[in-house]
This record gives C-alpha cells, structure tokens and sequence, in this order.
C-alpha cells in the first residue's frame, strides 16, 4: 500500500465531508470497489450529489441481499461514471439497511433511470418496496404468482 | 440532467385507449411467441401506425438462477450460468469465475488468461454472427439469415476442438481453463479469421451498404447519448450512441491489458450505427484471435483453486457480446455463495427499448427493436 491515499479512499472522504453523519459506514472492498452504507431515508440526497457533483451517470445495477439472521434486507446500487475515462473502472455500491419486518425503501429511478428495472425485481424477489416508483409492480414473476418473494431466504429451494 | 420520459403502464386487457392527443389508440401484444431469440412481449400502443408507448414484459424465460446458485456448489453452477446466453457462454462463464476468483484471491497463470480471451473473443463473433443472421429475418433478407450462421460454423468448430463443446463450453474454470490448445489449433484458426474478414466484406456489400437495409435503419431507433447513459445501457447500443466505453478497455482484465485493439463507437444512435458496431467488433475481434495465437505465452494453463467461496464480497464484470455481464457475490465460507447477483447486458439494455421505440411507425418496430440485441433469455436469467 502507498502512502498517499488512493482515489477510493478520496472518493469516500469527499462524501463524508458532503454528508458529515449520514455515511455510517465506508470501506474499500478492492481496488476500484469502494462502497458506502447510508441511511435509507437519505438515500436520495446522496445518490443526487454522487451524480451531480462526483459524475456517477448511470447505475450498473441494484441488488437485494436477504440477512435474515440478522432481520434486515440490504439493497446496493452500483454506480460508475462514463464521464471520465480514468475513472470507468471505479464501481460504488451504495448500501442501504431495512428492517426485515417493514422493508420500505425509497426509489431512486428520478436520479438513475436506468434502476427501474432492477428496482421492480428486486420488489418482486424480496417484497421491498421502494416508494416514489412509477410503475412497482412484478417484472419477471407470472401474474398468478402468489407465493412469497422468492429470493427470501425462508423459501427453500425444492431439492435443498 | 433531464430524466427521460417514463412510458405509462399499459394494461395488456385494455384493446383500446385514448392517447395524449384524444386520439382512439390500439394495444397490440408483441410475443411472447418466440421472435427469433427467446420469448418475451412488447406490449405496444398505436395511434395509427406510430407507436405511442410501449412496455416490455418480460419473465417468459425466468429461469431463477440466482436461486439455484444459492444452493449448489459453485462448480456446480457453471453450467447453469451459460444458460441464458448459449450463444456467448464464455463470457458469461467468465464473469462468474471472475467473481470467484476476486474472493478467494486466485490469480489465473498467463497463459490460462490468454485461453479465456481466446475463448471470449471466438464468443463475441459466435454471437454477433448469430445477432445478424436473426436480423436478416426481422428485415427480410433471407441471404443474411442463411449467411452468417453457415459462417458461425468456422467458430464453432474450433470451440469444440478447443474445448469439446460447440457452444456451452464451461471451459473457464476458478484458476484457469480446462483444456491446453489443442495441435495445429492456431494454423487453423488464423486462417479462418482470415477468409472470415473477407466474408464481412461480402456482408458489407449485401447488406450494410444495401439499401434494402440501410434505408430502413438510418435515423430508426434513435438512441441519443444522454439517454444511452442514463438508462444504463451498455455494450454495442452505447457505443452505437458514441460512447466508447467497453471493459476490456475500461477496466482490462484477462490478456487484454497486453493486447492492441480499437473500441468502435458511432455517434448517431440508430439502428443502423448499433449494427456497424457489431460489424466493426466482429473485425476486431479477428485480429484479437490472431494476436492471442501468435502472444501466447508458454506455461501452465491453470492453478490450484479451493472449490470454496470464502466470507467477503466480490464484484466482477466482464464485457459480454451484449454489454457488461456483471457478477456481485456474497460469500460467507461455504462451497456455496451466499448471495449471487447475476446482471446482464440484455437486462440492462431493456430500459432502452421503449424509449428507442416511442415515436417511431410500427413497420420500423423489427429494425428497431432487434438492433439493441436483446436476448431475452439472457434478461430474464
């Protein structure tokens, strides 16, 4: 490891400064993949500064983790920047905890468009909702289906 | 930045609606029977023969990987992870390996690197090929239906003596690859990307530069470039809308860090410059086949790898045929992940699909759609 702080570590202090107390936590996983844990109900403000000011463009993707031992879902956005060509490789993943018990998040297609998708199954495969969606409704799910949302954990896989 | 226009649901009951304008508009149900690719529905409203909105729906082809992979082991997976791409399996394949190995540290030996892009770059043309053979019945040009999957077959045929499989290879594995090159395998494969670029130059001259086709692609299905990024799209339809980004450039992984090549980008964002990408890409890619062969360095093709998914996350993508193929993985030290987030170029590409559509005249709606290379299957996993 170099001295000097690297470009993650640069990118992580210059939201912390932005959002003194709101980033709960923020490490470097590796190099280019630094993620941060925001609270959910700031989400927004701080996905609109990451575009904003700091050139993060478009959302790679967003995914649900079920922690159910510990009662809570995770949502992470991964967001990169086509702005600058030097900085394509970086990919942040923008954390947010909801409690298990009342998954509600809120939407961020106003700031990336692109998430519409992903936000839609992430609602069907977890049963988060996010609030301020246009259209949350199921994506790949058939219509008739009336199980629970299957990427849950307590839905067991037949032949586990 | 401005938001694009979000299209308003559509309910697929609804025969008839009124547009913005008062007009009486019509729902038409595109799919789900299979158009070519896999099945899947545009669910698309008219006024006249302008399309007014449309609403993709898809899930025909949910297959439920990410579930599966929670629940065997990880070499297990493999297979199932080429699935919903066989045309472009590698990549795919590549993208998860990739993962794998970000947790647990491995690093594959040099010449095991420069087999996975061999293996990739063969994909990319594979798929293409397969792209433009399928687009040639969208627009009705039955030479380029039969053409380019004749001409798949000189890739196919060296997958299986590379790999011993003609399109599901499973052939990257966690530390390398399965199987050394094969005897007489670089002889064979310079010449076939030789008499293969001539080929694309007959491609050129019967369809992209006929008018049959060029007339009925330029200015459909345009994509500007704001758009194109917000929406997260990714691959040939964002470099067809000038943006030059692509992995192996961006964030060079494998032997590409060592290897010389162009990105091809075009600015106009219609169909037709999504389509001379993947034209150009398929050139390229030749020339990154006959580099490989002649760099490749000696040595082992694989290391040791534990068939273990240690705690910690992992992130990893790869550029596939459609775009970025991106894996997140959560592992908490089993022979299985513990989460395992599968995204894929097609999935992303999907957001662009109505907003490319919107405005256009239905007869253009082939073109069009078929331009963004969406594969269903690969959507909906």
């Amino acid at each position: 490891m170099s001295g000097s702080p690297s470009r993650e570590d640069m990118l992580i202090q210059k939201i912390r400064e932005q959002f003194p107390g709101l980033v709960k936590e923020a490490r470097v996983v590796r190099r280019s993949r630094p993620e941060i844990v925001v609270a959910p109900e700031k989400i927004v403000e701080v996905a609109l500064f990451l575009r904003d000011q700091l050139g993060f463009d478009h959302a790679n993707g967003v995914s649900g983790v079920d922690y159910n031992r510990e009662a809570r879902f995770e949502v992470v956005y991964h967001t990169s920047s086509l702005e600058n060509k030097e900085t394509r490789d970086l990919v942040l993943a923008v954390k947010e905890n909801l409690p298990r018990n009342t998954p509600k998040a809120v939407s961020l297609v106003p700031v990336w468009p692109g998430v519409e998708n992903f936000e839609r199954e992430t609602f069907e495969m977890f049963g988060i909702t996010f609030d301020g969606h246009p259209r949350l409704e199921k994506l790949f799910l058939t219509d008739n289906w009336d199980g629970p949302p299957p990427l849950r954990k307590e839905v067991r896989f037949p032949t586990d | 930045m401005a938001v694009p226009e979000k299209p308003a649901p559509v309910a697929a009951a609804e025969a008839a609606a009124m547009s913005e304008s008062g007009a009486q508009t019509l729902t038409v149900s595109v799919g789900p029977q299979h158009s070519g690719s896999g099945h899947m529905r545009l669910i698309i409203e008219l006024d006249g023969d302008i399309i007014v909105n449309v609403a993709p729906d898809p899930g025909y082809v949910h297959r439920g990987i990410e579930k599966i992979c929670e629940v065997r082991n990880i070499i297990k997976s493999i297979p199932v992870i080429e699935r919903p791409a066989i045309i472009d399996s590698s990549n795919l394949n590549h993208a998860y390996i990739k993962a794998i190995e970000e947790l647990q540290g491995v690093e594959p030996p040099p010449r095991g690197k420069y087999l996975r892009s061999l293996l990739n770059e063969m994909n990319r043309i594979m798929s293409h090929l397969y792209w433009l053979s399928i687009y040639g019945v969208f627009v009705g040009h039955t030479t380029m239906f039969m053409w380019p999957l004749g001409d798949r077959e000189l890739f196919i045929d060296l997958a299986e003596k590379l790999t011993g499989a003609r399109i599901t290879h499973s052939y990257i594995v966690p530390g390398g690859v399965r199987r050394d090159l094969p005897q007489g395998f670089a002889e064979e494969a310079v010449k076939r990307t030789l008499y293969f670029e001539k080929r694309l130059d007959e491609y050129e001259k019967i369809f992209f530069n006929n008018p049959l086709f060029s007339s009925r692609a330029k200015g459909v299905g345009v994509l500007s470039r704001r758009e194109a990024v917000a929406l997260g799209c990714t691959g040939p339809t964002l470099r067809g809308s000038g943006v030059d980004a692509d992995l192996r450039k961006d964030e060079p992984y494998a032997a590409y860090p060592e290897l010389d090549f162009d990105v091809p980008t075009r600015k106009e964002g219609d169909s037709f410059s999504r389509s001379i990408v993947r034209m150009d890409e398929m050139r390229e890619s030749c020339k990154l086949i006959r580099q490989i062969l002649k760099q490749i360095p000696a040595g082992p093709i694989r290391r040791r790898a534990p068939i273990v998914v240690p705690r910690g996350e992992a992130y990893s993508r790869v550029e596939s045929a459609r775009g970025e193929c991106s894996f997140y993985m959560v592992g908490e030290g089993g022979d299985k992940p513990y989460r395992v987030r599968y995204i894929t170029g097609s999935y992303r590409n999907m957001a662009a699909i109505p907003v490319l559509l919107k405005g256009g005249h239905m007869a253009d709606m082939p073109t069009a759609w078929w331009s963004v290379d969406y594969w269903p299957v690969e959507a909906d996993r």
